[in-house]
């Protein structure tokens, strides 16, 4: 008998979950525990992958794959059903990687640390859930879920103006979700599925006529994109970012926004190519906004945070860029380029965060050389700077030279348009380090301190990572390639 | 047995009509009491149709689905007539009338 | 046989500094008696420097084309479309060819000595780990550069060079001017990096289109696919797009090696530690960007347009680099001119098809140029300044130093028999060769002629104020002194090199790695006259300088002097980096800002305005919110005839009209 891996972890994280509401003062011991324990279900996974020869073989067809039927009514076939391929587990890696950070990095989280540590692993679940879902009810209940605890976290334990934002961050992707929900019930109904199963749904959606195709690909556009973000419906992320806590900030960046861009691959790309074929003019406009937008108005920020969420919509804005080209290498760098940016976004987030824990603000124009003061801090910062502008042997230059391929491979000379941004994106980090990092210490108080060793050991981590990977993508290639996508036309 | 077409339309014109009454009830009686007569006769008029559709399910046991979802209502319908006279006898306490159009504490 | 067989084992030199970087990174602090780790990364060093001379050794004796170790970097398959119809692969591996040894000998011979010299010459500065760590990593970047076995292994170490600089640079961070222009030369080689990218996926296209691609573009752009000797494989390649991708790896290459009009970052670096202008900024990563225009042009062909440029550029520069020099009052800034300068010669003879040429001056270049900073910087230690104007009769209390920038000096200017005098005169006689071909060569020609007097002029100018004279200027400034022999050492060396590389190329073994130029010389009386001329001209450079500047005299113009305005346009040089400055800050982070602006108050202002517009409405609509029970039973009843007619009527219009099932 075959383990059931994948209800297993999604089963670790709901226990966790409860368990930790009911923990008390042991919560980050369960926490802990849980983010240990899901990493290893992960890790075992992928090393089936990596090492075993494992892989869906056929298309449409997941590994570890579980179908039981969860409500059938007449014609209604509504189905538990879930799997993996290559395209979602480095996600579910990301998730896994998250978590354990989020959790160590606010060890010493004051305020009702039990609720703060359930709901980070219900964050968690739901994300997770995203990824494994291969029915459309499925991944809308955990598509919701997500929503759930991360407003809480916002409007709890946020900023000063916590509350709008918490609530523009909620409408704004509901009015995402509505529009994504109906378009896949759209497609379920209108192309006659038998069930709402990712694979029962594959072959009849693919055989729509075009028309219909086009306008469902457009309405998930939208409504993936708003997660994604896409400009112009991208500013509930700057307010979201600054008034949400630092944990929240990372798995708001480091999954949340992923959860737009594996939904438009899995849902809209793979079942509707036709219509992405035909409107691919539409999503390099749409990517192209995001890239430039996202860079320039990043290079205008005077708030660490802010920045780093602007420069989040340039990267996304490459992801959708190579989602949209429709190739093995775009989809390939879409991936890696998600993977990376979960990563080191995470790691500016947290720099954002202790930056303000020990200074009090993270005005850039404020905080000047803090490199003396608070060392590590500032090495940290060089290092998640270096990573997201591209710099290579760190994880994001793989992803981006890949994705800069890619774009050459599909749409030719439009490559100058990312590529000439990178010069931008380099000048804001480059910015940010000579301001912050360099010249004669001031505006500092001066009983700042450094990095605590939890944040450290959360941070360490990434970098570690962000090396790992960026000396050796291969180890995710190599999972990524193992996807039934690979074998489309 | 089949369905005679002459029959099924009386019948269904049958419940429209009750159906009609029903909700011209609901909508224009002020009286609590009247207004539950009125939705006991709409729920009546689905009742009827699930009883006479039900007589000429092609097999038997989707027969008695629509047997027992007529048995479902109806026992819904008390509940709910319990339900709504504890509310006018509470209605009647606090306010001192069971006039519907004077209870609009829920405005917001 | 056991020299050759070495080239299989290249990858060590670059692994070993890795190591040294991983070693001195993280026990450096730890060992405050060994300088911080520094002797770790000197001794490392000297290793990877044995072993880079042997492989060199093995490639003279018998030159040819050794690659190894291919491993898979990134693999991707393809979808049977696009340009990589097969899939992408990228393989890391290394080639060690004849340029790949010259270019190993340069990189760690002159490192090695950096290092050592930097024992010293550093030893009173805070952050000695970070600073051998950072110089390692450049290193094992560097020698990953050269051995290179394809363009897409070649640019990723190249932006690793990049960022060392970039650290290095910055190395006295709570300085504002080192921190930007950190800063500025990170921005300005990034500027070339894209272009460079660009120019490799051109080249993509332009052999794809030739259907050469399906056997070496899905292997990520080897090298090692023209035969011996040096083939270009663009032979059927769209000609349009070669062109393009060579002006495109032009860029890249001008913006490593600073050539107009990205040269700005060059003379700011300066505001690095001296050992790390000597290495980086004149002997190796500067040159990367000369080593990219001949691997380029070896490997995939210039096309007649893309050598004219390239020659423009090259020429340009020379000149225009070295009239900044003759004014500068900073010594460091003067050789750091004349870098950008021998640059241009370099970039010059590379473009006009002379890449071995180009090569032979990079090398002996690599030399006098590290001979000219280290002394620089001996000086800059014993006396604590920069500024030409306030030192004086060093020669004195500075006979090495004097010696070992004296022979720099002669070197650079090109007087026989120093390695300078070999390199520039090949450069001079190989271009005029062509001018009968190419005449629109000849004013790039003249440049380069006219560069000759300048180089020895300006030169000369610093050395006779720095070492001229009886005392210093500025009498507040402590007394020279030379250093001990951990500095003297690597100047003496490097002393013997300017002199004695030049004729190295006469050595049997040794001319394998640069073909063509060690045959016996053969002059006509136009070359003999073309090389009078050239020493003639640089005879007339010192002697100029000696006139003016010479046994502690200092030549003011005077104020009416129409050069005046002549002299302030080449300090402000030429007012190219205000125009940079005013361009970042007015118009790109203008548009910043309009773009903060406008996301804040247009797009997120009509978000909010749509919200009110709700808020509006809601005011309006609530007064359907009676409370009143009898109402709401109306609107149900309303919105199920609403459901019903769009379920009956326009729901199968609609299905109709879409032609569906």
């Amino acid at each position: 008998m075959t383990i059931p891996i994948l209800s297993l972890s999604l089963i670790t994280l709901l226990v966790g979950t409860v368990a930790c509401f009911a923990a008390g003062r042991w919560a980050r011991y369960v926490a802990l525990g849980t983010a240990v324990a899901f990493l290893v279900e992960i890790g075992w996974m992928i090393s089936q992958f990596t090492w075993a020869g494992f892989g869906p073989t056929g298309v449409p067809s997941y590994s570890y794959g579980e179908t039981y039927a969860w409500i059938h009514l007449y014609w209604l076939n509504i189905n538990y059903s879930v799997g993996v391929d290559g395209l979602s587990l480095p996600l579910l890696l990301l998730t896994g990687i998250l978590l354990l950070v989020t959790v160590v990095y606010s060890w010493e989280e004051k305020k009702r640390p039990s609720a703060w540590f359930a709901l980070v692993l219900m964050t968690c679940l739901g994300c997770a859930g995203v990824f494994m879902a291969l029915d459309v009810l499925l991944f809308f209940l955990f598509w919701e879920l997500v929503l759930i605890p991360m407003f809480f976290m916002i409007a709890y334990w946020g900023g000063l103006r916590r509350r709008y934002a918490a609530l523009k961050f909620f409408v704004y992707t509901h009015v995402g979700s509505i529009v994504m929900l109906v378009s896949l019930l759209v497609v379920a109904f209108y192309s006659h599925a038998p069930s709402f199963d990712f694979s029962a749904m594959y072959g009849p959606a693919r055989a729509l006529a075009l028309v219909p195709q086009v306008f469902l690909f457009l309405a998930m556009l939208f409504g993936f994109g708003i997660k994604f973000p896409i400009v112009p419906f991208h500013t509930w992320l700057p307010d979201a970012h600054v008034e949400a806590p630092t944990g929240g900030s990372v798995l708001l960046a480091g999954l949340l926004l992923k959860l737009g861009a594996y939904g438009l691959i899995r849902w809209g790309l793979e079942l509707l190519p036709q219509g992405l074929l035909h409107t691919q003019p539409i999503i390099f406009a749409v990517a192209f906004a995001s890239i430039i937008w996202g860079a320039f108005v990043a290079l205008g920020q005077r708030d660490l945070k802010r920045m780093v969420a602007y420069s989040s919509i340039n990267h996304m804005g490459i992801v959708l860029l190579a989602i949209g080209l429709y190739s093995s290498l775009g989809i390939t760098a879409a991936v890696l380029l998600m993977f990376a940016h979960g990563i080191v976004s995470a790691l500016l987030f947290m720099v954002a965060g202790s930056t303000h824990h020990a200074f009090g603000t993270r005005d850039l124009a404020t905080i000047r050389g803090i490199t003396p003061k608070t060392p590590a801090l500032a090495t940290v910062t060089m290092v998640g700077a270096l990573a997201s502008l591209g710099l290579p042997a760190l994880i994001s230059f793989p992803a981006e030279f890949l994705a800069l391929l890619a774009t050459w491979d599909g749409i030719g000379y439009w490559v100058f348009v990312p590529l000439i941004m990178l010069v931008v994106t380099a000048g804001f980090y480059l910015w940010m380090m000579q301001r912050m990092l360099f010249g004669p210490t001031s505006g500092i108080p001066e009983d700042a301190h450094d990095l605590s060793q939890w944040e450290a050991a959360a941070m360490a981590m990434l970098v570690a990572l962000t090396i790992l990977y960026g000396v050796l993508p291969g180890l995710l290639t190599n999972v990524i390639i193992h996807s039934p996508l690979f074998g489309l036309p | 047995m089949t369905l005679d077409p002459f029959t099924t339309a009386g019948l269904v014109g049958l419940s429209g009509a009750l159906l009609g009454i029903g909700l011209f009830g609901i909508v224009t009686r002020r009286n609590f009491i009247l207004l539950l007569v009125a939705i006991e006769i709409a729920i009546n008029a689905a009742v009827l149709n699930f009883v006479y559709f039900a007589a000429f399910a092609s097999n038997p046991s989707s027969g008695l689905n629509g047997q027992s979802a007529a048995i479902v209502v109806i026992g819904l319908a008390a509940t709910e007539i319990a339900v709504g006279l504890a509310i006018v006898l509470a209605l009647n306490r606090i306010r001192g009338s069971i006039n519907v159009t004077e209870a609009t504490a829920l405005k917001l | 046989m056991f020299l050759q067989d070495l080239a299989s084992w290249a990858f060590l030199v670059p692994l070993l500094m890795v190591l040294s970087f991983v070693l001195v990174g993280f026990l450096g602090p730890y060992l405050k008696n060994w300088r911080e780790g520094g002797w770790i990364a000197v001794v490392i060093s000297g290793i990877a420097m044995v072993l880079g001379l042997l492989i060199a050794a093995g490639e003279m004796l018998s030159p040819g084309r050794y690659t190894d170790l291919h491993t898979t970097w990134i693999s991707v398959p393809g979808n049977g479309t696009g340009v990589f119809p097969n899939g992408f692969s990228l393989v890391m591996g290394t080639l060690v060819d004849p340029i790949s040894a010259l270019m190993l000998i340069v990189v760690n011979v002159v490192g090695f000595l950096v290092l050592l010299y930097s024992i010293e010459y550093m030893q009173h500065d805070r952050g000695l780990s970070r600073y051998f760590a950072e110089l390692s990593l450049f290193l094992a970047a560097m020698n990953g550069l050269i051995l290179a076995d394809n363009l897409l292994e070649f640019f990723l170490f190249w932006e690793l060079v990049g960022v060392c600089s970039y650290f290095l640079i910055g190395f006295y961070y709570e300085k504002p001017a080192a921190a930007s222009a950190a800063k500025e030369a990170f921005l300005v080689t990034r500027v070339g990096d894209v272009l460079f990218l660009l120019g490799i996926f051109v080249y993509f296209g332009a052999y794809a289109t030739a259907g050469a691609a399906g056997g070496w573009a899905a292997n990520g752009f080897l090298f090692v696919h023209g035969t011996n000797p040096y083939i270009p494989i663009g032979t059927g390649a769209n000609p349009t797009l070669l062109t393009i991708g060579g002006l495109l790896i032009l860029g890249g290459a001008a913006g490593k090696s600073a050539q107009f009009p990205l040269h700005v970052w060059l003379p700011d670096a300066m505001e690095g530690p001296t050992t790390v202008s000597a290495l980086i900024h004149a002997a190796t990563m500067v040159a990367a960007g000369v080593y990219l225009l001949a691997v380029a042009s070896l490997f995939l062909g210039f096309t007649a347009a893309d050598q004219f440029a390239i020659v423009a550029v090259g020429g340009f520069t020379t000149l225009f680099a070295a009239t900044m020099a003759v004014v500068n009052p900073d010594i460091k800034r003067v050789i750091a001119y004349s870098t950008i300068s021998q640059l241009g010669y370099m970039v010059l003879a590379v473009g006009a098809g002379f890449t071995m040429v180009g090569l032979y001056h990079l090398f002996t270049h690599a030399f006098f140029k590290a001979l000219l900073f280290l002394a620089a910087g001996a000086v800059i230690h014993a006396v604590g300044t920069q500024n030409l104007f306030k030192m004086g009769g060093l020669r004195k209390v500075m006979p090495v130093t004097w010696l070992a920038f004296f022979v720099g000096a002669l070197s650079l200017s090109g007087i026989p028999p120093f390695a300078g005098f070999w390199s520039k005169d090949d450069i001079l006689s190989s271009l005029y060769g062509t001018l009968g071909a190419h005449p629109d060569y000849w004013p790039f020609f003249l440049m380069a002629v006219a560069t000759v007097f300048l180089t020895a002029y300006y030169i000369f100018r610093a050395f006779f104020l720095a070492f001229g004279g009886d005392h210093p200027r500025d009498d507040s400034l402590p007394h020279g002194h030379d250093p001990s022999w951990i500095m003297k050492g690597p100047l003496m060396v490097l002393s013997g090199l300017a002199i004695f590389a030049g004729v190295f190329v006469f050595i049997p073994g040794f001319s394998n790695l640069l073909p063509g130029i060690g045959v016996p010389p053969t002059y006509t009386v136009t070359d003999i006259l073309l090389s009078a001329m050239s020493v003639g001209l640089a005879g007339l450079g010192i002697g100029t300088a000696y006139v003016l500047w010479g046994n502690g005299r200092v030549f003011t113009l005077p104020d009416d002097s129409p050069l005046q305005s002549i002299r302030t346009v080449l300090l402000r040089r030429y007012y190219i980096k205000d125009a940079y400055d005013a361009f970042g800050q007015r118009v790109i982070y203008g548009i910043a800002r309009i773009a903060d602006f406008t996301d804040r108050f247009v797009i997120d202002g009509a978000i909010h305005g749509a919200e009110r517009s709700f808020a509006g409405l809601n005011r309006r609509m609530r007064g359907i919110q009676s409370g009143v029970v009898l109402d709401y039973t109306a609107y149900v009843v309303a919105g199920l005839v609403v459901v019903l007619v769009v379920l009956l009527v326009i729901a199968p219009w609609l299905l109709s009209m879409w032609g569906g099932t």
